[in-house]
């Protein structure tokens, strides 16, 4: 399994245009959503599309999101969890 | 205050639960539900979502007939039925246009422009010019899930200011991967069928259908049922979510029974747009609290549970729907709810109030936070008189963009008889935006901000009281990255922002998130005459003497792959050209500015035999031209030019036009909104005299040749020397 906490910080600032955010100056434990990055609920729904397709990981309901979400450390640590086999 | 009921005397009706509004009504009232697995849509990804799938096979005529199309010509035949009396007008919501057509041709990656002759959400109300025999305006607006309301609301303003004598308006959709797909991505769809107002409700379904009404200006008698009023606002407050307090509901709602004239408590029964997604119920919910204050709310349901949320569509069925439980005096059940969540203090079985049904109010809410109410009835015994034709407006500001650049570049260069046509520089529309606020935006709603922002509107100042947006194509980086993204990964990783941002409202819901606007806004759309049907719809909606400043708006990007097959200018080899104008309005005349004005929109059908000058004089008379014009801009679009050049020859030497004449898109390029900057110039060339030949105290004529035939006037001010200044 890849380096997750190298990783996911740059594919979510790529995948949400995030300005002037440098991906490793996120802190693992910050609050993603609704913090000083500025994500919300609309860029959580596209990060859930970029797990699902990236790892085959399904989050298909806000309770789950809103945990999962909450910070790049439990988003790594769900997708540690729960992936078996990755897609190509 | 309030306006003349509006009588009905056509309706027309297609959606999954039968194909007439009496099929549809009996299935209604016996609860039937129509969601089930799509059959003659094939999604890859399974399990396959319920929709509300229309039970029809499409014509078998040879003709590849999007299946937008097919729906709203079905509806069409029924409203016309039994009178034989053309409509003077066609104002239509959609969203999809096109798009179930165009998946499938772009997925086999067909090139040739002609078979992508239907895509355009502007050609269904276009395509129906024949089959009706109207010679008139058309108006297509798309404002999502509030469509359809709006385009009944528009339509009564047509034959309330004494424009027209009746109107065929309504709205359509079909189901495709767009929608299916783009609400999946977006969380919003129940997979075992939508319950609205369900305790556990998770979601809505797509569906596709029609609804027509033929409106008329005869005065509605005790038999008749009317439209009595309609009301919108926009939320300006998420561009997918309601605001959840029902806030914009609740003023479209108060707006539509100040327009009828009536309270709420003499509403008998709320047909809710009732979606069946947990945040729609709730506001919608919270909405009617709060207007209804310490009243008990009347009967109330949602017939989405039984037929799925058909888009644009709804609010027109819902229409339909609401003038059948007046004529039958029955209610439909609110089909697929077993179980009413107790947070939206909703009683399902209300009683009437004195048994019987004379009043419906009927909501919309679409995406973006584009609010629609109508109210339906019996008309009062002594209705109030129609209203007037509304004034010219003000010309306060206004800005351009262009492959040029900004406003100051754009004009320059026009007025120094060079091109300005060509693909924006990216930096250039971003200048001075937001990153954070653009961050999710791409070309065509980054061009609508920048145009705000240079015509003085954007959140510094007072809000526009309302946004009126012209597009011919929409966003469609937006839409070609959405549906890129989907086919590449075999439909499974649909892009919720790309969803968002593919709808032609969603520019316009961006503007009025960021300036806070939150009355109208509308979006209208067409392949020439976008920005003139927007103007126009600003003209239709002014609020009679007490209204603020607005902002008209028209614009469109190019897409190097799209373009070239949807567009029928460059498929005809004109350059690739892109930007748009904006301009800041006032009904309230200013001494020393400018006013404008639509004098005129005309559109016909494909082989008509109808003589050029017969439609020109119908969108500007031919004996004030040389009086009032001392310098006409004229639009000859690359796909119609032969056409549209006879047709200038002609008119001409009809009206004896002699002065300065410029054929606009050699300069502007040949876009679908390139008489937004036509306007924006000639408004600039009215600010400072010393730029044009324009004999002084007489006005600039844009006029638009061809398919679509169109007039706006930019005329000089009242007094004495005209103030020089723009944005």
């Amino acid at each position: 399994m890849p380096n997750l906490m190298q990783e996911l910080p740059k594919k979510i600032v790529a995948t949400l245009n995030l300005p002037d955010i440098d991906p490793d100056e996120i802190d693992p434990d910050e609050q993603l959503v609704g913090g000083r990055l500025g994500i919300d609920s609309i860029d959580v729904l596209e990060m859930v599309m970029l797990i699902e397709k990236d790892y085959g990981v399904i989050i298909d309901s806000k309770e789950l999101g809103a945990k999962v979400f909450a910070s790049l450390r439990t988003l790594a640590a769900h997708i540690e969890g729960q992936a078996g086999e990755l897609p190509n | 205050m309030s306006s003349a009921p509006v009588r009905i005397a056509g309706m027309g009706l297609v959606c999954a639960a039968g194909s007439s509004p009496e099929t549809v009504f009996t299935a209604l009232t016996a609860g039937e539900c129509a969601i089930a697995p799509p059959t003659r849509f094939h999604p890859q990804v399974s399990p396959h979502l319920p929709v509300g799938e229309v039970p029809l096979a499409p014509p078998a005529d040879g003709d590849d007939l999007p299946p937008t199309h097919w729906l709203a010509r079905q509806a069409a035949t029924q409203a016309m039925a039994g009178t034989d009396a053309p409509p003077d007008a066609i104002v239509l919501g959609i969203t999809t246009g096109g798009m179930a057509l165009t998946e499938d041709l772009l997925q086999k990656k067909i090139a040739d422009p002609a078979a992508y002759a239907r895509h355009a959400v502007g050609s269904v109300a276009q395509d129906l010019l024949d089959q009706t025999g109207c010679k008139g305006s058309v108006l297509t607006v798309s404002t999502a899930c509030s469509s359809g309301a709006v385009a009944l609301f528009l339509a009564a303003q047509l034959i309330r200011r004494g424009i027209c004598r009746r109107v065929l308006a309504g709205g359509a959709d079909s189901l495709c991967r767009l929608t299916y797909y783009g609400f999946k991505s977006l969380q919003l769809i129940d997979d075992e069928g939508a319950r609205p107002l369900c305790a556990d409700r998770r979601g809505m379904s797509v569906a596709e259908g029609a609804g027509l009404l033929l409106l008329d200006d005869t005065p509605p008698g005790p038999d008749d049922v009317a439209l009595l009023g309609g009301g919108l606002s926009c939320d300006a407050f998420h561009a997918a979510k309601p605001h959840p307090e029902g806030e914009g509901a609740a003023a479209a709602i108060e707006a539509a029974l100040a327009d009828a004239g009536v309270s709420f408590s003499t509403i008998d029964y709320v047909n809710l747009h009732g979606t069946g997604t947990p945040d729609n119920d709730l506001a919608e919910a919270r909405a009617l609290r709060q207007i209804a204050a310490e009243e008990k709310l009347p009967p109330l349901s949602s017939i989405k549970g039984a037929v799925g949320h058909p888009l644009a569509a709804a609010g027109a069925m819902e229409a339909v729907i609401a003038a059948q439980t007046i004529k039958h005096q029955q209610l439909p059940p609110n089909t697929g709810c077993s179980d009413p969540d107790p947070e939206l203090e909703i009683d399902l079985d209300a009683a009437r109030r004195d048994g019987r049904i004379d009043r419906v109010l009927s909501n919309s809410f679409g995406f973006g936070g584009n609010n629609a109410a109508l109210v339906i009835g019996r008309a009062p015994a002594s209705p109030p008189a129609c209203t007037a034709a509304g004034r010219p407006f003000s010309i306060r500001g206004y800005a351009a963009l262009s492959g040029r650049g900004s406003t100051a570049a754009t004009l320059a260069a026009l007025t120094a008889e060079e091109s300005v046509g060509g693909c924006a520089d990216p930096a250039e529309i971003d200048n001075g935006l937001d990153p954070g606020l653009i961050r999710r935006l791409k070309r065509l709603p980054r061009m609508t901000l920048a145009l705000t922002k240079a015509c003085g509107c954007g959140p510094e100042g007072t809000p526009p009281e309302a946004i009126y947006f012209g597009t011919g194509w929409g966003a469609l980086s937006e839409t070609h990255d959405f549906l890129e993204r989907l086919f590449k990964s075999e439909e499974r990783f649909p892009s919720p922002m790309d969803f968002i941002g593919s709808v032609h409202n969603a520019a316009a819901g961006q503007l009025a998130l960021w300036t806070g606007a939150k009355g109208d806004n509308l979006t209208t759309t067409c392949p020439y005459a976008a920005f003139e049907q927007a103007l126009y719809s600003a003209q239709l909606l002014q609020k009679d003497g007490c209204g603020g400043p607005v902002l008209v708006l028209g614009a469109d990007e190019a897409h190097p792959h799209l373009s070239p097959k949807l567009d029928p200018d460059v498929a005809a080899g004109a350059p690739l050209a892109e930007g748009g104008g904006a301009l800041h309005l006032d009904p309230q005349a200013h001494p020393g500015s400018p006013s404008l004005r639509l004098l005129g929109l005309d559109y016909a059908a494909e082989g008509t035999d109808e003589e050029p000058l017969t439609r020109l004089e119908r969108v500007v008379p031919t004996t004030s031209v040389t009086r009032r014009y001392g310098l006409v801009m004229v639009g000859l679009p690359a796909s119609c030019r032969g056409a549209a050049e006879t047709q200038l020859a002609a008119w001409r030497s009809a009206t004896g036009y002699a002065g300065p004449l410029i054929d606009y898109r050699r300069q502007t390029g040949d876009f679908a909104t390139a008489s937004a900057m036509a306007t924006v110039w000639a408004a600039a060339l009215m600010d400072d005299p010393s730029q044009t030949s324009c004999p002084p105290g007489k006005g600039i004529l844009i006029l638009n040749l061809g398919t679509v035939m169109g007039a706006i006037a930019v005329t000089p001010p009242l007094e004495g020397r005209p103030r020089k200044g723009a944005a």
